[in-house]
């Protein structure tokens, strides 16, 4: 399946908007409009655990949506420092999974092949626009830039998601929901 | 899990010799064979602290004890002989890393498991050697490391310099180090001293999913983070000599290039696909495991064979890797010395595996047997005279490269006839981790470290200098221990020891 979209970039230098062809061959993500008003810096809810040869992330929010978000953010915080990355691009990715601890790996899973190859996005700023736990179907915006040596500091390359001791808390009662994943680096 | 308190685990464990330990059966349910694990006095202490700390009531982590996971293992269908833990095992994802086992191919019920090879297929080592000596690198040290860190791509985020398209990748897949050798970056020598000479023939491309090739193609020729390096390395002494003048190191001082690498985020990309599918495998079989993470499908099944096939495509993958870094580093040593590689005498002296799974034949129980032979975080050390070592080795044994943590030494041992009995031809691969990075991070300062490599008269390039302390000697079991312990057990020998001169770091 090789679809073409017509994605929008937003120059910060001159604010004008410049079109641009995206080619999605056989991913559902595309590169999406954006305004800087859009982009939304809510304050870091996540850390780093201990753990023997890899590295646990732990993030919350008082949603789920939230977590998710946070959790997004600790995997892109453990490759480089976030306050060096500038927002130059909005890209669009979709997750989905069969149960709820499938679609956090997805989502997560997405967003490492969303920094692995073309563009090679690493974001400073997520935006969970759909968040479906029936069909257990994600949309977010990913906002950021590609990366790039000598601009952004070399932080650790995460290896994969795992399932392993993956844990997601919810506590409506406390407002406040938690998620556990652990990334092999 | 069984959860005993910690005395009553004891008994399942019982000490053979001063350097093993077995692991009975009724340790964890279902285990087919018995558990072995070798340690000495201090790394025993790590093993039984990992398992005490495991017993605690209300403990959630996320990886089981080292014992714990090679008692899993040890249930697996198809086992056979005894799941083996090496000197330098700590906790993974399903099996520990540093845990091989075997299974029977001919038994149908036999499993085959991403998890058992590891998310980084055949990351290994390679070791060059040089006719420099010491005398000759001292002084432009510093240069030298500079220039290999300019010219081998390294760290998060990094791009390969070796031009690579689409098409390229197939072929690379497909050939392994022949593809390397066919464009011209490196020499026919290299493939003798390589694992399956540098080429497993079971590739097939068209398993590997278009997602592990995309995050494949950019990231070929890279050295990648965590705990890979480029390392220059100085012989500091022998103790085989005949072994080591077969290798081409006649003598102490001389120069080395060990480069750690694997197959990069196209293995990941493998191994991550395969769990999946594995997950779904399982259901339909109806393959009990004593832990989730221990994903398998039949050796047989379509699954399976899929995942052998994608495997070793990664597997080949990861030769190409290592290649292109060979011919980057020996440009790096011919500008420096103004010469050809060809007059530095930059031969390849062997390159070893130690995340995959190969079929081998093993004796068992006075039978021959042909087995797919699991080793993650394990060497192959073949004794002498075995056909599938090199002409130049039969005589010695199979070179088995063991890096160690940066800073420290690293060794190269060769494989025994009495490993081959115990360990079905396997040994140790590195140190092994002992601290959690967070730990590292946080007891240990980033400048406190390169300040010590400066003392201790290393050049260090990293591209991430504040995470040296995760890979800092601290954080790590005492490589010498490691390799003290197989020695000790015979499951391989000791032969020349090398210690760092220039790091160069993710």
């Amino acid at each position: 399946m090789s679809l073409f979209f017509a994605g929008v970039r937003f120059d910060k230098t001159n604010n004008s908007l410049r079109k641009l062809k995206v080619n999605l061959l056989n991913s559902p993500r595309m590169e999406v409009d954006f305004t800087e008003d859009s982009v939304k810096f809510p304050e870091q809810k996540f850390e780093y655990l201990d753990h023997t040869a890899d590295v646990q992330l732990h993030a919350w929010g008082s949603t789920l949506k939230e977590a998710f978000e946070q959790c997004g953010m600790a995997m892109f915080g453990y490759m480089t420092s976030l306050e060096y990355v500038q927002i130059k691009y909005c890209y669009q990715i979709e997750a989905t999974g069969d149960d709820l601890e499938s679609l956090l790996f997805h989502f997560l899973d997405e967003l490492l092949f969303l920094f692995s190859c073309e563009p090679f996005l690493i974001c400073s700023s997520l935006d969970i626009t759909k968040f479906d736990l029936e069909n257990f179907k994600i949309e977010c915006k990913c906002y950021g830039e590609p990366f790039e040596i000598g601009k952004h500091p070399q932080g650790t390359e995460v290896k994969a998601i795992t399932y392993s001791a993956m844990q997601i808390v919810q506590k409506p009662e406390g407002n406040k929901c938690e998620v556990f994943v652990i990334i092999d680096i | 899990m069984v959860v005993r308190p910690y005395d009553q685990e004891l008994k399942y464990i019982e000490k053979i010799n001063s350097h093993s330990y077995r692991i009975k059966v009724g340790f964890q349910p279902n285990m087919k064979v018995e558990g072995i694990f070798y340690v000495n006095n201090h790394l025993e202490k790590l093993m039984f602290d990992e398992l005490r700390n495991a017993c605690r009531p209300g403990q959630m982590g996320g990886f089981l004890p080292g014992v714990k996971q090679i008692a899993n293992v040890a249930a697996l269908p198809g086992i056979v002989g005894r799941s083996v833990g090496l000197p330098d095992i700590h906790s993974g994802y399903g099996f520990a890393i540093g845990n091989m086992a075997a299974f029977d191919i001919n038994d149908p019920t036999s499993i085959v498991s991403p998890g058992g090879v590891g998310f980084d297929i055949n990351c290994g080592v390679r070791l060059l050697r040089t006719n420099l000596f010491e005398k000759d690198v001292q002084p432009v040290k510093e240069q030298i490391a500079q220039s290999l860190f300019d010219h081998i791509p390294v760290g998060v985020g990094s791009k390969g310099i070796i031009p690579m398209n689409a098409k390229d990748l197939e072929e690379a897949l497909e050939m392994g180090m022949d593809w390397s050798l066919r464009e011209g970056y490196v020499w026919a020598e290299d493939k003798e001293h390589c694992e399956e000479y540098g080429r497993m023939l079971n590739a097939d491309p068209s398993k590997v999913s278009m997602r592990a090739k995309k995050r494949g193609l950019p990231q070929l020729g890279t050295l990648g983070a965590g705990n890979h390096y480029a390392e220059i390395q100085v012989v500091d002494e022998i103790y085989d000599k005949f072994a080591a003048s077969k290798m081409g190191i006649e003598e102490t001082g001389q120069v080395c290039v060990m480069i750690h690498s694997g197959s990069r985020g196209f293995g990941h990309q493998v191994a991550t696909d395969a769990l999946v599918q594995m997950e779904k495998a399982m259901k339909r079989d109806k393959i009990e495991t004593n832990d989730r993470q221990l994903a398998c499908a039949r050796i047989n099944s379509t699954e399976g064979q899929d995942y052998l096939k994608a495997m070793a495509a990664a597997a080949n993958f990861a030769w190409v890797n290592r290649s292109s870094m060979t011919f980057l580093s020996r440009q790096a040593f011919a500008k420096q010395f103004k010469t050809t590689p060809d007059d530095l005498d930059m031969h390849v002296i062997y390159d070893v595996s130690h995340n995959v799974a190969k079929v081998e034949e093993h004796m068992v129980n006075g039978k021959q047997k042909t087995l797919l032979v699991h080793r993650k975080g394990a060497t192959r050390a073949f004794p002498p005279h075995h056909p599938l070592i090199p002409v130049d080795y039969q005589l010695t044994g199979q070179p088995v490269l063991v890096g160690g943590t940066m800073g420290t030494c690293s060794y190269v041992l060769t494989g025994t006839e009495q490993g081959m009995n115990e360990t079905f031809g396997s040994t140790c691969h590195g140190a092994g981790r002992a601290l959690s990075r967070a730990k590292s991070r946080r007891n240990l300062d980033y400048l406190d470290v390169l300040e010590r490599m400066k003392t201790l008269g290393i050049a260090i390039r990293v591209a991430s200098p504040k995470l040296v302390m995760e890979e800092a000697p601290e954080s790590y079991k005492n490589v010498t221990d490691v390799v003290d312990t197989c020695h000790a057990a015979g499951i391989s020998k000791k032969c020349m020891k090398l210690r760092p001169i220039a790091v160069i770091k993710g």
